[in-house]
């Protein structure tokens, strides 16, 4: 269950790129996972909710792209500034 | 009220910290010629038993250290280090992996110049420690026979990260229902360029094949070769 992880590291680079945006609302972070990168999408899915309950992230959606091979990348992070 | 939305472009891996750490101490053993292998496998594969038998097969004088990863106790390490070398046991209190950080933490005071390889027993588990880059020249998976043949089409991603897969057991191959060139061939369909040893830590069977493929490399590879 190292989706746990990930999440957290997922959570931690949106909190990190929201910092020059105040007042913005996350909408959405888009992550690529490959075939072979050891990632299981639905525990990955499963682990980000149960780390953003609770949190201003809790609305925040995770979308999974697939990506060729071990790939494990962020592509990017959508905002709603009032 | 709706407000705008702005998309923030990321671009990079998730693990970005982790490759970081990973990235700096590949430059760290390169710089001081280290060759360093992550064995992987699951839980019983016979990663320490194989460990056992290559430190007993050094002399007194080789230049070799193991780092070996469990979520509990440090069986592991006392095991290795009735060898004479010097042993860390990395103890993870629940982590099904070890991350690059744990490396960093578990080399320091060790003085890298005085070593010319070092292994990296990670915790038993085909999935989770795929994901971790620890610096290492490569990864090697080991798959005993009695697993069976499909795991590498099971647990792909790491059949495709490693440079050598490493059959452990082969004294068993008469007792159990292995089919030992559909496991090839399955390794093969995952990653065409996996090199394959087949080894007996028992009978002693393959180990100079894995003891040479391991000299080949020593101080000539210590950037990644997987």
């Amino acid at each position: 269950m190292h989706e746990v992880g990930i999440a957290h590291s997922i959570l931690e680079a949106v909190r990190t790129e929201m910092l020059p945006y105040t007042d913005a609302k996350p909408v959405k972070v888009t992550v690529k996972v490959g075939a072979m990168s050891g990632v299981d999408r639905n525990s990955l899915s499963f682990c980000f909710e149960a780390i953003t309950l609770g949190t201003p992230f809790e609305k925040m959606i995770l979308e999974i792209e697939d990506a060729p091979a071990d790939e494990l990348e962020l592509k990017n992070l959508e905002l709603e500034e009032p | 009220m709706s407000g705008t939305t702005t998309t923030v472009n990321l671009e990079r891996k998730v693990l970005s910290e982790n490759e970081r750490l990973a990235a700096e101490l590949r430059g760290q053993f390169a710089r001081h010629g280290i060759f360093c292998l992550n064995l992987i496998s699951s839980p019983g594969s016979g990663k320490t038993a194989l460990l056992e038998r290559t430190l007993a097969s050094f002399p007194p004088d080789k230049r070799v250290a193991v780092l070996t990863g469990d979520i509990q106790t440090d069986a592991d390490a006392r095991r290795l280090a009735k060898y004479g070398f010097p042993v860390r046991q990395i103890t993870t209190a629940g982590a099904c992996h070890l991350d690059a950080r744990m490396i960093v933490r578990a080399l320091e005071g060790w003085d890298l110049a005085s070593l010319d390889l070092l292994f990296i027993e990670n915790v038993g588990n085909l999935v989770c420690p795929t994901s971790y880059d620890l610096g290492e020249a490569a990864k090697v998976v080991l798959l005993s026979v009695p697993e069976g043949e499909e795991k590498p089409l099971k647990y792909p991603g790491i059949f495709f990260k490693s440079k050598l897969m490493v059959l452990t057991k082969v004294d068993l191959l008469p007792y159990v229902p292995f089919r030992l060139d559909d496991a090839i061939a399955n390794a093969r369909s995952v990653q065409p360029g996996i090199e394959i040893l087949q080894v007996s830590s028992t009978t002693g069977v393959g180990l100079d094949a894995w003891l040479q493929w391991i000299e080949k490399r020593l101080g000539t590879e210590s950037a990644n070769v997987g």
